[in-house]
C-alpha cells in the first residue's frame, strides 16, 4: 500500500472536509428519496409492484459459490402500486439472496436489482415483480411453502427497501 | 499459512488424484490394458476440450482414447458439449464466443447451436446466439427437443419451426430425450426441492423424480428405461459436509438406485452411455462442476458391469458401499461431456 508522509496542506485538508460534506448531503438525499422505496427503477420493471412487508425467511440461505438459485420468501403486502396482486400474502423469489440486490444481476439473470442490502423478517421492501417465476428464472428455486400453497410465485425483479 | 499456498498445494493435489493419463498411454493396471484394447475399435467418442490455441474445440478419439483429433480448431470460438445423433451421422455442439467461460451448468444457454457430419465437416450454425437452448436430438434426428422458460419446445430442423410446446414443469437444464421418443429427463424444481433428476412423459406431461437430493446431468441408456445421473449424497464429511459427486444410475421411476463410481476427492459428471449399454464414460475433477470453467476434466471409461466400482483410497465411500466390484477404469485423457457413436467416421477431415 502507497503510504505518504509530510505535512498535511490545509488547502488539501479542506477540500477533503468539502468532500466529505458533499458525500454526506449526498447520501442523506439517497436516503430519504429511498425511504418509500420509490425509484425509476421499481416503478418501471415488471408488471407489479408493491410495497410489502417480509413476513418470513423459511430456512436458511444456502451458501454455495457454485449454484445459482432463487429462494421464495413470504411477504404481506401492505399497499399495490400498479398490477394486481390475488391476495395479501404472496411468495417471492429472490435470485441468490445473500447477495446485496445491486451486486444479484449475473450472465445468468441480467434483469435484477435494487437497493436493499440484506434480507432480514420484519423489513418492508417495495419490488417489481413477475408472475409465475418459471416465466422469467430457469434455475433452481428453494421453495419450502411449497406443500402448503398453490399460489403463484413472483419474481422479485427489482427490490428497494423502505424505511417506516 | 497463506491463501495461495493451499490453493497451490490443493490444485497439486487435484492434479495427482484426479489428472487422466495421456491418450494413448499404457495404463498401469492390466485390467484397464484389456479394457482399453476390448474397446478400442468400437467406433468413436467426441468430447470437448481445451486446444492447443487455448480455446475449447470438439474433439473426436477412439474410445480408448488413441487416434485422437480436433474437428473444430477454430481459435476464434469455444465450441462445447457435443452429441452425436443416434444414427452417429450428425454432431450438435454449442458454438460460443472466444473468451467466453463454459459455464457447467449455463452451457445449454451459451453460444449458437451447430450441427455438422460427425468428422466436423460441413459444420452449419442453426439460429442465433441464445437460440435453440438445451438442444438434443429426437431419437430420429429430425428434431431437437430445447428448453426456454416457457416450457419445452420441439422444433423440426428441416422448417426451423416449433411444432410443438409442452410445459417444462421446473426442468431448467440439461433435457434429453429418450431413444424410443416416449421421455425426457433433465434437471429440475420438483415438490419444492431444487437439483433434482427428473422424468417427464411426452404423452401425458407427467412428471416424476429420479432422484431428489443435489443431483443433475442425467443421461439416457439405450433401453429408455435407466437414467444414468450424477449425485452428490448428503452426510459425507469432506469439505465441510459438502461432499464429492458420485455417478449413480437408477429407474426411470425413481427406483432401484444404484452407485456406478465414485471417488473421494474427485466430483463425477458427464456420464454417458455406449450404445449398446455395456460400458459408461464419465469425467472426475477435482473442481465440483466437471471442469469447464477451466480444462474439464479426465474422461474415464469403465464397464457398467463392474459398477459398483469405487476409485482411490475412498474410506468414508467404501464405508457405505460395502463389496464393490472395482473394475478397471481407462483414463483418456482431459475434457468434458464425453458422448461415443459405434459408427465409423473416416479419418480424413
Amino acid at each position: 500500500m502507497m503510504q505518504v508522509t509530510g505535512p498535511v496542506n490545509p488547502c488539501r485538508r479542506l477540500l477533503g472536509l468539502g468532500l466529505l460534506l458533499l458525500a454526506g448531503a449526498c447520501c442523506g438525499s439517497c436516503a430519504s428519496r429511498t425511504e418509500s422505496g420509490e425509484d425509476a427503477e421499481v416503478t418501471t420493471r415488471g408488471s407489479t409492484e408493491v410495497t410489502a412487508r417480509l413476513v418470513e425467511i423459511r430456512g436458511e440461505f444456502p451458501e454455495n459459490v457454485n449454484y445459482d438459485y432463487a429462494f421464495v420468501m413470504k411477504y404481506e403486502v401492505l399497499q399495490t402500486h400498479r398490477g394486481k396482486v390475488d391476495s395479501d400474502v404472496i411468495y417471492v423469489g429472490h435470485y441468490n439472496p445473500r447477495k446485496p440486490r445491486a451486486a444479484a444481476a449475473d450472465e445468468r439473470v441480467e434483469q435484477v436489482g435494487g437497493n436493499l442490502v440484506q434480507f432480514r423478517a420484519g423489513d418492508v421492501h417495495r419490488m417489481a415483480l413477475e408472475s409465475p417465476i418459471d416465466n422469467y428464472f430457469m434455475g433452481g428455486i428453494i421453495d419450502k411453502y411449497f406443500e402448503e400453497k398453490s399460489d403463484p410465485i413472483y419474481w422479485a425483479i427489482w427490490t428497494n427497501r423502505v424505511v417506516k | 499459512m497463506p491463501r495461495s499456498v493451499v490453493l497451490i498445494a490443493l490444485s497439486v493435489i487435484g492434479v495427482m488424484i484426479c489428472s487422466a493419463a495421456p491418450a494413448g498411454e499404457p495404463e498401469r493396471d492390466p485390467r484397464a490394458r484389456q479394457l482399453a484394447e476390448q474397446v478400442r475399435a468400437k467406433g468413436w467418442i467426441a468430447y470437448s476440450a481445451r486446444s492447443d490455441n487455448g480455446t475449447w474445440d470438439v474433439f473426436l478419439s477412439r474410445p480408448d482414447g488413441s487416434q485422437s483429433r480436433n474437428i473444430t480448431n477454430t481459435p476464434n470460438y469455444e465450441e462445447a458439449a457435443p452429441m452425436f445423433r443416434s444414427d452417429g451421422k450428425k454432431l450438435l455442439y454449442r458454438q460460443i464466443a472466444r473468451g467466453s467461460t463454459v459455464s457447467h451448468d449455463r452451457w445449454g444457454f451459451q453460444g449458437r447451436l451447430v450441427i455438422a457430419d460427425p468428422g466436423g465437416a460441413n459444420a452449419a450454425v442453426v439460429g442465433q446466439d441464445g437460440q435453440w437452448p438445451w438442444a438434443s436430438w429426437s431419437p430420429d434426428g429430425t428434431q431437437i427437443a430445447c428448453l426456454v422458460p416457457q416450457g419445452i419446445q420441439i422444433v423440426d430442423l428441416a422448417s426451423k419451426k416449433v411444432v410443438r410446446s409442452m410445459p417444462r414443469e421446473g426442468i431448467y437444464q440439461q433435457l434429453f430425450w429418450s431413444p424410443d421418443g416416449e421421455w425426457f429427463c433433465g434437471t429440475g424444481n420438483h415438490l419444492g426441492v431444487m437439483w433434482t433428476v427428473v422424468r417427464l412423459h411426452l404423452a401425458t406431461g407427467k412428471l416424476n423424480a429420479v432422484h431428489k437430493f443435489q443431483s443433475c446431468t442425467p443421461a439416457w441408456f439405450p433401453d429408455s428405461k435407466h437414467i444414468i445421473f450424477s449425485s452428490r449424497p448428503a452426510g459425507q464429511t469432506a469439505g465441510g459436509g459438502y461432499g464429492w459427486t458420485q455417478l449413480w444410475m437408477a429407474v426411470g421411476d425413481g427406483s432401484s438406485e444404484q452407485l456406478v463410481y465414485g471417488e473421494d476427492g474427485c466430483h463425477v459428471y458427464g456420464g454417458a452411455l455406449s450404445p449398446d449399454g455395456q460400458y459408461v464414460l464419465f469425467t472426475k475433477s477435482l473442481k465440483d462442476g466437471g471442469g469447464s470453467e477451466d480444462s474439464g476434466g479426465a474422461i474415464c471409461l469403465m464397464r457398467l458391469s463392474d459398477a459398483p466400482t469405487i476409485g482411490g483410497a475412498s474410506r468414508e465411500l467404501r464405508a457405505k458401499h460395502a463389496g464393490t466390484k472395482d473394475g478397471p477404469v481407462v483414463e483418456l485423457g482431459q475434457g468434458w461431456e464425453p458422448c461415443w457413436t459405434y459408427e465409423e467416421i473416416g479419418t480424413a477431415q
